[in-house]
C-alpha cells in the first residue's frame, strides 16, 4: 500500500506540472483529491489496517494530499498569469487620455543637471558658494588690479553697505570665480570641484541678462597642466554636445588665470567648415585657463609645488548652444512666460 | 575691440605665401581671435578682436611681426618687414617759424609729442582712402586720414590740431575741473567731471580732451595751413574712466586705455611727418616736442625648463622655446636649466611673470599640438547623499514637476513695488542697471505673483521656484537662504490642496515633526514649523490664489533617506469611528494630541469628516503584543470622551 501511495504521488506531481490550462489542472485536481479521488480512495483502505499502522499511514496519506493540494495552487496561480482573460469593453483607442499631472522644469534647471552628472561622472564635487560676496573674493584675490573696467560700477552692481576694513566693498558677483578663492582658502588639496551659480552684470541685451547663471571647474593639485585641462574640456563637449564634437583653445586674457584660453567647440551645423552660424567652423564656448600664480599664492598654495585649472562658462550659453533649440534672445529664459516654459 | 584690417595692406609688412584663410586660422589659435575674413574685390579684410592684453596686435605692424613669429611654426613661410621710417625731414626754408611750447600739470601724463608743420589740405590718395575705408574708418581729407592711417600702422592714436586756431602758442595739459565745458569735434557739448586730462591755450580755453576725442574749436578746417601733430601716451585708466563717464567711445580712447607702450609715440611722430611730407607737402616748422616724464623700461624674467614642460604637460625642446621667443621680440639668454628673458617695452605690460613666458612659448607651439588627458586625481571629499543639497534640490524639483508644477527662475533683484517691508533694511544695489533691478529680494512670492498676473490668459496656474532670498546683516555680508515658494491659480482652491503638497513634500523627505499652526499675522492662512522652529507660511490670497514660500535649507537640514521597517504585527487592530460635537476654534490637531495621549493603544487618529459643528475621527487601537479584547478598547474610549469633555465640553454625538 505504501508504494500505491508512493506511486499516485508522482503520478499526480508529473501531470500537475505538465499542466497547460486551469481546467486540465481541474481535472486532475478531481483525479487524485476529489470525491472518488485515487487519495480518497486510498483513505478508505486504510480501515484495513491495524491500528497502529493505520494512525501511521493515516499521516502520510494527509502528507501527501498536502503536497499535491499546495502544488495545484501554486499551479493554478502561475497559469492564471499566464491566461488572464480580456475584457472586452467598447473603447477608442484614439481618444483622449486622462493624463497625470506633468509639469515643467526650467531649462536652465534640466541644463544644470546634465552639466553636474558629466562632471560628476569624472570626480568632481559640486559646491556652491556666496552670490553675494566681498570684493576682495571677487576681484582682489583673483589677481584683478584696483582699476581693472571689471571693478568699477559700469559693469559690476554693488550692494549700498559700508566697505569691510580688510575685504573691501560687497558686490554681487559677476562670475563663479569666488568659489575658487574659497574653494582653495577652505579645501584640502587635490580639488576638484563644479561651481554653479547665479551671477550678475550690468547688461542686458539679446545675449546677456543682469542675472545669468556660469559653472566653474577648478583643479589643483601636482603636475595639473593644459594637457588635463584640455582633457576635461574635450570630454564635457563630447558628454553634452555629441561625441563628433571638437574642442580647440586658443590664447585669451583673464586676470586669474595664465596662460587663458578662449575655448571653441565645432560647429554643429557646418560640422566645422564654416556658415552663417559660427566662426570658420567654431563657435564660443567660454573661458578657461591655468591658475594665476598670484592667485595660488593669495591662498596660500605654493605654485612651485603645486598647479591648477579653471574654466568658466555660462549656463545659457550652453543651452542656447544645444542643436536644435532656436532660441534667439537669451532673456526669453527669465520672461517666465508659461507658454515658454512649457516647452520644455 | 574689435578693427578690420586688409590682407594686401598687411602684406606690406609680412612677406609670405600663405593665403588670408591661413593667416587668420594660425593667428586665432595662436595670438588674438581673427573672427572673419571677409572677401572685398580681390582682397580680404580680416574681423580682429583684440584682447586687452595685446594692444600691440591692434595694428598692421604689430600683426605682421606676430605673423612672422606664428606661421613658420606652423610650416608657413613668413617674414616679416618692420615699419620702416624715411629720416629725412623737410623744413620750412624760414626754420622753425612757428614756436609751440606745452607744459605738462598732471602725473597721469606719461608722454606728449608734438611736432608744428606747414602743410596743403586736399584728397588722400585712393590706397589711403581704400585702407582706411576697409577698417571702417571714414575718409575726409589727407590730415585727417594721417592721424588714422598713423594709428592703424603702429597702433598709436594721433590727433592733429589747426596750430592758426589753438589762440596761442602755449598750451597746459592738465586735468579739468568740476563742470568745465568742452565742445568736441563732432559737436556735442560735455561737462567735465573733473580729473580728465586736457589742454588749455593761454587763454585759459580748454582745446582738446586727450586720449579720447579732438575738440571743435582746434580742428582742422578746409583753411587749415599749419598743423599741430599731436601724440601722447595717458594713463590708462584716467582714459577709460574719462571715456565711459563721458560715453566716448572712440577707437582712440579703446587703444589708450589698453596700456600703449609710451615708446610708439616717437615712432608715430616720426611716421606722421614723414606722411604730411608725403603726401600734404607738409614741411615742418617746428622743434619736434617730447616730454617723457615717466618711461617705460625693459623688464626681465627667468623661468625654468621643468617649470615649461610641467604647465604645458609636454616636453618641449629647449631650442624651439628660444627660438619661439626670439621670433616673438624677446631677448633669450639659457644658463644652467632656467631661460633670461628680456621683454620688449611693447609687451612690458602684458608680460611680467614666468608663466606669462610659458603662456608665450604654448601657444606659439600650439594649444592643439597638445594631447588631451583626463586629470586622474581625486578629491578628498566624501559627499553623503543626505546631506548633499544639489540631491534635495533636484528631488523636490521633480517631485513637484510630477505634481503638475511649471518651475519659474525670476530674478533675483526687483523693483520697489516688489519689496515686502521696509525699504530701508533691503538689500540695495548702488548702481542699479534700471528701476526694475534695485532690491534683492526677501521673499520669492511677490515674484512669483507677478508671473501669475503676467500670464493672465492662463485660467489655472501652478508654479515653483527654488531660490535664494537675501536679508541684510551688520558687519558682514548679507544672508543668503535657499527658499522654496509655490504659487497656485486655480478658482476655489482649497487650502487643503496646498497644504496637502507640502505635506507629501515632508513624506517624501522623510521629515516627521512637522506642525501646521495658525497664522498669527492676520489673514488666512498657516505657519509652518519643522522641529518647533518655524519654517514657512502658507497664504490665502483670495479664493482662487493660494501661496505657500518655506525655508528650503532647513528643510534638507531635517531630511533623512533612512527608513525603519516595522513588521507588521500579529495581532489584529481594532477600528473605531467617533464623532464628536467640537466648537470651532478647538483645532483638530490639538484634539487629536488629546486623544492619542490617552493611551498607548492608541495607534492612529485622523479626522475623517466634518460637518457643521461635528468632526468624525478614525482611531485605531492596537496592542503589538496581545490580542485587544472589547473591555480594553472600551476602557481606553471612555477615558479618552471623559478628558475631551472635561477639557473642551466637547461631546460624543
Amino acid at each position: 500500500m505504501e508504494e500505491e501511495l508512493l506511486r499516485i504521488k508522482n503520478n499526480a506531481i508529473s501531470l500537475i506540472l505538465e499542466a497547460k490550462t486551469k481546467s486540465e489542472l481541474n481535472d486532475i485536481k478531481l483525479q487524485f483529491i476529489g470525491r472518488s479521488g485515487e487519495l480518497t480512495k486510498i483513505f478508505k483502505e486504510i480501515t484495513k489496517l491495524s491500528p497502529e499502522k493505520k494512525a501511521e499511514f493515516g499521516k502520510k496519506i494527509n502528507e501527501t494530499k498536502q503536497i499535491v493540494e499546495n502544488l495545484i495552487d501554486e499551479t493554478e496561480a502561475k497559469l492564471s498569469e499566464k491566461v488572464r482573460q480580456r475584457v472586452t469593453h467598447n473603447i477608442d483607442v484614439t481618444d483622449p487620455a486622462l493624463l497625470p499631472p506633468l509639469g515643467h522644469l526650467h531649462p536652465v534647471t534640466q541644463v544644470i543637471e546634465e552639466i553636474t552628472n558629466i562632471f560628476e561622472s569624472i570626480g568632481f564635487t559640486r559646491e556652491r558658494y556666496p552670490e553675494i560676496d566681498f570684493d576682495w573674493f571677487a576681484f582682489e584675490a583673483l589677481n584683478f588690479p584696483k582699476d581693472h573696467p571689471a571693478r568699477d560700477d559700469w559693469e559690476t552692481f554693488f550692494i549700498r553697505q559700508k566697505p569691510d576694513p580688510k575685504h573691501g566693498p560687497v558686490v554681487l558677483t559677476p562670475h563663479t570665480s569666488n568659489g575658487q578663492i574659497r574653494e582653495m582658502l577652505n579645501k584640502q588639496l587635490p580639488i576638484k570641484m563644479i561651481n554653479i551659480a547665479k551671477n550678475y552684470r550690468r547688461q542686458s541685451d539679446v545675449s546677456h541678462s543682469a542675472m545669468f547663471h556660469q559653472f566653474e571647474t577648478l583643479v589643483v593639485g601636482k603636475n595639473i597642466s593644459i594637457v588635463h585641462l584640455r582633457g576635461t574640456l574635450d570630454y564635457f563637449v563630447k558628454s553634452y554636445f555629441g561625441v563628433n564634437r571638437t574642442t580647440r583653445i586658443r590664447p585669451y586674457h583673464f586676470q586669474f588665470t595664465e596662460p587663458s584660453f578662449e575655448v571653441d567647440i565645432s560647429c554643429g551645423v557646418c560640422e566645422g567648415r564654416g556658415c552663417k552660424l559660427c566662426k570658420s567652423g567654431w563657435l564660443e564656448l567660454g573661458g578657461a585657463g591655468m591658475v594665476h600664480p598670484n592667485v595660488l599664492r593669495t591662498c596660500n598654495i605654493d605654485p612651485d609645488e603645486y598647479s591648477g585649472f579653471a574654466s568658466g562658462f555660462g549656463v545659457e550659453r550652453v543651452l542656447m548652444m544645444s542643436e536644435g533649440l532656436q532660441l534667439d534672445d537669451l532673456r526669453t529664459l527669465y520672461s517666465n512666460n508659461l507658454n515658454f516654459l512649457e516647452q520644455f | 575691440m574689435n578693427i578690420k584690417i586688409l590682407d594686401s595692406w598687411l602684406k606690406e609688412y609680412l612677406h609670405t605665401p600663405a593665403s588670408a584663410q591661413e593667416i587668420a586660422k594660425q593667428i586665432s589659435l595662436t595670438s588674438v581671435s581673427i573672427e572673419r575674413v571677409e572677401k572685398q574685390n580681390d582682397d580680404f579684410i580680416y574681423d580682429i578682436e583684440v584682447t586687452t592684453n595685446r594692444p600691440d596686435l591692434a595694428c598692421v605692424d604689430g600683426l605682421a611681426r606676430e605673423a612672422g613669429a606664428v606661421l613658420p611654426q606652423n610650416g608657413l613661410e613668413a617674414t616679416y618687414k618692420p615699419l620702416i621710417i624715411p629720416s629725412e625731414i623737410k623744413k620750412s626754408t624760414d626754420s622753425d617759424t612757428a614756436d609751440l611750447s606745452i607744459t605738462i600739470k598732471s602725473p597721469a601724463v606719461n608722454r606728449v609729442c608734438a611736432v608744428v608743420m606747414e602743410v596743403q589740405i586736399g584728397k588722400s590718395p585712393q590706397y589711403i582712402s581704400e585702407r582706411l575705408e576697409s577698417s571702417e574708418i571714414r575718409s575726409l581729407n589727407n590730415l585727417i586720414d594721417i592721424t588714422n592711417y598713423v594709428m592703424r600702422v603702429t597702433g598709436q592714436p594721433t590727433h592733429v590740431f589747426d596750430y592758426d586756431r589753438l589762440g596761442g602758442n602755449e598750451l597746459i595739459i592738465r586735468e579739468a575741473k568740476l563742470g568745465e565745458k568742452i565742445t568736441t569735434l563732432d559737436n556735442k557739448t560735455y561737462k567735465l567731471n573733473g580729473g580728465e586730462i586736457v589742454a588749455e591755450n593761454k587763454k585759459g580755453e580748454i582745446i582738446d580732451l586727450l586720449a579720447i576725442m579732438g575738440l571743435k574749436n582746434s580742428v582742422v578746417t578746409d583753411q587749415t595751413k599749419r598743423i599741430v601733430f599731436f601724440v601722447n601716451n595717458i594713463d590708462s585708466n584716467k582714459v577709460r574712466k574719462t571715456s565711459m563717464n563721458l560715453g566716448i567711445r572712440t577707437e582712440a580712447a579703446q587703444l589708450n586705455e589698453k596700456h600703449l607702450d609710451p615708446n610708439l609715440c616717437e615712432i608715430a611722430v616720426q611716421y606722421g611727418i614723414h606722411l604730411y611730407q608725403k603726401l600734404a607737402d607738409g614741411k615742418v616748422v617746428s622743434q619736434v616736442i617730447d616730454l617723457y616724464p615717466h618711461k617705460s623700461e625693459e623688464k626681465h624674467i627667468t623661468v625654468s625648463l621643468q617649470k615649461i614642460n610641467s604647465i604645458i604637460g609636454v616636453d618641449i625642446p629647449e631650442y624651439k622655446s628660444i627660438d619661439i621667443l626670439t621670433r616673438l621680440g624677446f631677448h633669450v639668454r639659457k644658463e644652467d636649466n632656467n631661460l633670461h628673458v628680456t621683454v620688449p617695452t611693447i609687451r612690458a605690460y602684458d608680460v611680467t611673470l614666468p608663466e606669462d613666458i610659458i603662456e608665450e612659448i604654448a601657444r606659439v607651439y600650439g594649444y592643439h599640438n597638445l594631447p588631451v588627458k583626463l586629470p586622474l586625481l581625486n578629491a578628498k571629499q566624501i559627499v553623503q547623499e543626505e546631506k548633499n543639497p544639489f540631491y534635495w534640490e533636484q528631488r523636490v524639483k521633480n517631485a513637484f514637476k510630477y505634481w503638475g508644477f511649471t518651475e519659474t527662475y525670476t530674478y533675483s533683484m526687483v523693483p520697489e513695488n516688489l519689496y515686502e517691508g521696509p525699504l530701508d533694511e533691503a538689500v540695495t544695489i548702488d548702481n542699479p542697471l534700471n528701476e526694475e533691478f534695485v532690491y534683492m529680494r526677501n521673499s520669492l512670492v511677490p515674484s512669483l505673483l507677478r508671473v501669475v498676473s503676467e500670464n493672465k490668459s492662463y485660467d489655472q496656474i501652478k508654479i515653483f521656484e527654488i531660490s535664494n532670498v537675501y536679508h541684510k546683516r551688520e558687519n558682514s555680508l548679507p544672508e543668503e537662504i535657499r527658499v522654496l515658494a509655490v504659487v497656485i491659480k486655480q478658482s476655489n482652491i482649497s487650502f487643503y490642496t496646498i497644504k496637502g503638497y507640502l505635506q507629501q513634500l515632508f513624506n517624501d523627505m522623510g521629515i516627521k515633526n512637522y506642525e501646521f499652526k495658525p497664522s498669527d499675522q492676520g489673514g488666512d492662512g498657516a505657519m509652518i514649523y519643522i522641529a518647533g522652529k518655524q519654517n514657512g507660511v502658507i497664504e490665502i490670497l483670495d479664493e482662487n490664489l493660494l501661496d505657500f514660500e518655506v525655508n528650503f535649507e532647513q528643510l534638507i537640514a531635517t531630511a533623512s533617506l533612512r527608513k525603519t521597517y516595522n513588521s507588521p504585527s500579529k495581532f489584529p487592530p481594532v477600528l473605531e469611528d467617533i464623532s464628536l460635537v467640537i466648537s470651532g476654534d478647538i483645532l483638530t490637531q490639538e484634539v487629536i494630541d488629546l486623544i492619542k495621549k490617552q493611551s498607548s493603544l492608541v495607534t492612529s487618529v485622523e479626522l475623517i469628516d466634518r460637518f457643521e459643528s461635528t468632526r468624525t475621527f478614525h482611531v485605531i487601537y492596537q496592542n503589538i503584543e496581545k490580542n485587544l479584547t472589547q473591555e480594553d478598547v472600551k476602557t481606553v474610549h471612555e477615558k479618552i470622551i471623559s478628558v475631551l469633555k472635561r477639557k473642551w465640553q466637547i461631546h460624543e454625538k
